[in-house]
């Protein structure tokens, strides 16, 4: 058992390293891997190919890191807490809040553009707030179904919204097509820079959180039993949630699905549910899954840049059904 | 004499405008099993989890090991009682030593990890109820049975010394109701403080040295089974006319009047 | 006898040809209208950018429009009209148009080659032939002239819309081909997808080098500085020619969006402000 668990952690390792390498070493523009390494150690002088490499691939590769683990260690994180195999970040409201915001900025005030991943990181805090002041009130607060159900209808609410705004400014659409979609841009550092914390945030609460999640496998009453606070517990791990799926889709548009499969996929290959495992290995393949799919993406009909939605699930998905088909 | 270690008076509880407890007592100690029984809404599952600590009672005296319950939190509590609730969740991609493990996890530090002591006293909570032959099997590959000596053992894994079911019989067979049944006459001969809230009035009076009987949330009888389950007692509480017959060796019998039909002369 | 009888049976369908009631959905087509003597009884509202439509139209309707549909029919109706201009982005509309029995010609040019042809077949379609011929004619001279005299081919990336993710147009967009010929080598030159915009690799952007960055937002005036700001400290435009020498322009009219009667106009505009050739 321990070691099917340690070779899918070694694996899901490789598989990060190896999309981080392509990721580099991949792009609209040929450049000759020697070249390439120069550049990330600092031997090789002034002029486009630095360019690149520095300002446009290494941040875009870590980006991509940064967001596809913090979607799925959202996604573990709800599917711990709420105990449903279909939680995920759009379920607490977050992508629907996101959406809006950023459709907001950038098709009613395009002249705040610059403020484009706060709008987003604001209004995607904000729907996860309102669905957790909706849940946390009455009878059953803080209940798995309450919580849920709250999540679909804040999400509703902020998807009327952005269907709204669409629909008023219908030759701008254009402009917000792009973030709904889902992908990455190569805006270098400067958007990571503003999100940064809160990534930070909410992997600092995942990781207290893992052994808690454990504790509440067998329900709420043996958990309370035992002295844990379930609903304490779903609270915290909703909002370290909302933390990585906000920052998440304030710098890469709406990539719900990454939350819920990259879980799934971690628990069916290494047999266990326990969260040490699943809450680290999801956050290094979710990692590896975007840095892929976002390098198919860049190169697949360069110099076009396609969205990396269609390309995540045409990486994970098979993957998903091996494992399923396996699994029974 | 040792000091009870559970003492439980008058405990009321109101839920909403509702009256749930409107006064109950409950003893327990050490090598001693208790069963607390009554009809539906009698408050037999409500008061154990009142003084368990997981739901809020409004009024009365509850200590444990002389402590005021409201004085122990969390992690304290559970190294006193074990509560086995009546419905736990079956999660996939968790086994039985998982499970386990969960309950042992009172005794380990937020940031520490399992030592081996934890380790064995796992492995001893699955062999003593009997199910050391699935430890590394999911939950979701057990038997109704099998499944409730497994919450039995996260329980034992808490190492407390009062263990507490909640109707843990009552969607069994008979086959796995008599080896649970057996399971806690043992725990209790361990020298554990039992407590079980049973349906099946035979199998109380077949294992327990005290029964309680509640009705509409009092306790209206606490004694040894001969004396607590008398035919008017059943009568009065139950409504219903019935004896209950009890031999050496444990094997009891509940006589029930099914279809009432006595002065019909129908043989029944 | 015969003289006349041969004239009214061609002059007939000719007059049955030449609807009366004429509804224009583009700034393109109403113009042209009116550029033939035609007064439409209503146009379609103007999308995106200013209005540059002819002060001849002045107090004809305006049909709010929107997708994908175009007018609302209702209001169409009431407008009685026996002809609709439209463009393919209205194109749902046209069925149903067409069962309300108005007939509905698509006239939209995508290149400035197309420009004079469509003011012709316009002109056909109304029954003024000789009038379209002619505008046809001065147009594409007009569009003759202000290409004439250019100096350099700057290399040239037009953007539209805002946001991280700009598309780009490509050689077979309006845009892309008018800042062609009016002397601008497109970065996206070679490269043909339909709809004629796509999201171009910032890495091809940093290799290929632009003198000029052109950006089209969907805005309005007072969003303009804020996007001014932000497309000019974009870190990787900051560092090409087009960045170092302060060459990144906003186009904040539609021109360079949809096809217009003052082609040539156009072109000078984007030759002095933009392309400086």
């Amino acid at each position: 058992m321990v070691v099917r668990r340690t070779l899918v952690v070694v694996a899901a390792a490789a598989a990060a390293l190896a999309a981080a390498a392509v990721s580099l070493a991949l792009g609209a523009v040929d450049l000759p891997l020697s070249d390439v390494i120069d550049a990330l150690t600092g031997s090789l002088g002034e002029g486009s190919t630095r360019q690149i490499v520095l300002e446009l691939r290494l941040p875009r590769t870590v980006e991509a890191a940064a967001v596809g683990a913090a979607l799925g260690v959202a996604g573990a994180l709800l599917q711990g807490a709420l105990g449903n195999p279909l939680a995920s970040p759009d379920v607490i409201g977050v992508t629907g809040g996101a959406g809006f915001g950023a459709v907001l900025i950038l098709i009613v005030f395009p002249g705040s553009i610059a403020l484009l991943p706060v709008g987003a990181l604001a209004f995607g805090l904000l729907a996860a707030g309102l669905v957790f002041a909706i849940a946390w009130v009455g009878p059953d607060a803080g209940g798995v179904g309450k919580l849920i159900l709250a999540g679909i209808a804040v999400g509703a609410l902020f998807g009327a919204g952005t269907t709204a705004v669409l629909t008023a400014y219908p030759d701008r659409v254009q402009s917000a097509i792009f973030f709904i979609a889902g992908g990455l841009s190569s805006d270098g550092w400067r958007e990571l820079e503003i999100v940064w914390p809160y990534f930070a945030v909410g992997f600092v609460a995942a990781i207290c959180l893992m052994r808690p999640l454990d504790r509440l496998a067998l329900g709420d009453d043996v958990a309370a039993s035992l002295g844990v606070r379930p609903r304490l517990i779903r609270l915290i791990a909703g909002v370290g949630a909302a933390f990585l799926a906000a920052a998440a889709a304030a710098i890469a548009g709406l990539l719900g699905f990454l939350g819920l499969v990259v879980p799934h996929v971690v628990r069916l290959a290494g047999g266990t549910s326990s969260h040490t495992f699943v809450v680290p290995v999801s956050a290094i393949s979710g990692a590896a899954l975007l840095m892929a799919g976002d390098t198919l993406a860049r190169t697949v009909k360069a110099p076009i840049e396609l969205p990396v939605g269609p390309f995540m699930v045409a990486l994970g998905v098979p993957l998903f059904l091996l494992l399923l088909r396996r699994a029974v | 004499m040792t000091a009870p270690a559970l003492e439980a008076r008058d405990v009321r509880v109101a839920i909403g405008s509702k009256e749930i407890l409107r006064g109950a007592d409950l003893t327990l100690e050490a090598g001693r099993l208790v069963a607390v029984v009554g009809p539906n809404g009698a408050g037999k599952s409500t008061l154990v989890r009142t003084v368990a600590g997981i739901q809020r009672r409004t009024s009365g005296e509850v200590r444990w090991m002389g402590q005021e319950l409201g004085e122990l939190r969390g992690r304290r509590l559970a190294r006193i009682r074990a509560f086995v609730p009546q419905r736990s969740a079956v999660p996939d991609g968790v086994t039985v030593t998982d499970a386990v493990g969960i309950g042992r996890s009172v005794h380990v530090g937020p940031l520490q990890r399992p030592t081996r002591h934890d380790r064995d006293a796992v492995a001893a909570a699955i062999e003593r109820v009997g199910v050391g032959e699935f430890a590394d099997r999911k939950l979701t590959t057990l038997s109704g049975g099998e499944l409730q000596r497994v919450q039995i053992a996260v329980a034992l894994a808490q190492d407390a010394p009062v263990l507490m079911a909640d109707e843990p019989t009552s969607h069994l067979d008979l086959g796995a109701t008599v080896s649970v049944a057996k399971l806690l006459r043992s725990l209790a001969a361990d020298g554990l403080a039992v407590l079980l809230v049973a349906h099946d009035l035979s199998l109380a009076a077949a294992v327990a040295d005290t029964v309680v009987v509640m009705s509409g949330g009092r306790s209206v009888a606490a004694a040894p089974p001969s004396e607590a389950l008398t035919a008017e007692r059943l009568a009065e509480v139950w409504g219903v006319d019935a004896s209950l017959q009890g031999s050496a060796g444990g094997r009891t019998a509940l006589h029930v009047d099914w279809l009432e039909t006595s002065g019909l002369g129908i043989p029944n | 006898m015969l003289a006349v009888a041969v004239a009214v049976a061609v002059m007939a369908p000719l007059a049955q040809a030449a609807p009366k009631r004429i509804v224009a959905l583009t700034p393109f087509t109403a113009n042209t209208l009116v550029g033939i003597g035609v007064k439409p009884v209503g146009i379609g509202q103007t999308l995106g950018g200013q209005k540059r439509l002819s002060k001849k139209l002045d107090g004809v309707r305006t049909l709010p429009l929107s997708h994908p549909n175009g007018p609302n029919m209702e209001q169409l109706a009431r407008l009685n009209p026996g002809l609709v201009l439209s463009s393919p982005t209205w194109r749902k509309g046209a069925p149903t148009m067409r069962s309300l029995d108005i007939k509905v010609v698509m006239s939209d040019p995508d290149r400035i080659a197309g420009v004079a042809p469509e003011i012709r077949k316009i002109g056909k379609v109304v029954g003024r032939r000789k009038q379209a011929r002619k505008l046809a004619a001065s147009v594409k001279a007009d569009i003759a002239a202000a290409r004439k005299g250019i100096k350099s081919r700057p290399k040239v990336l037009v953007l539209l819309g805002v946001g991280r993710t700009p598309f780009a147009f490509l050689e077979n967009s309006w845009g892309g081909d008018l800042v062609s010929e009016a002397g601008g080598d497109l970065l996206t030159a070679g490269l043909d997808e339909p709809g004629g915009f796509a999201r171009i690799s910032d890495e091809q952007v940093l290799k290929e080098d632009p003198d000029v960055i052109i950006a089209v937002p969907h805005a309005d005036e007072d969003d303009i500085p804020g996007i001014t700001k932000y497309m000019r400290d974009n870190p990787i435009w900051k560092v090409t020619k087009a960045g170092q020498n302060d060459r990144i322009y906003i186009s904040n009219d539609n021109s360079l969006l949809q096809a217009s009667t003052d082609t040539g106009k156009v072109i000078r505009s984007v030759r002095s402000r933009f392309l400086k050739n």
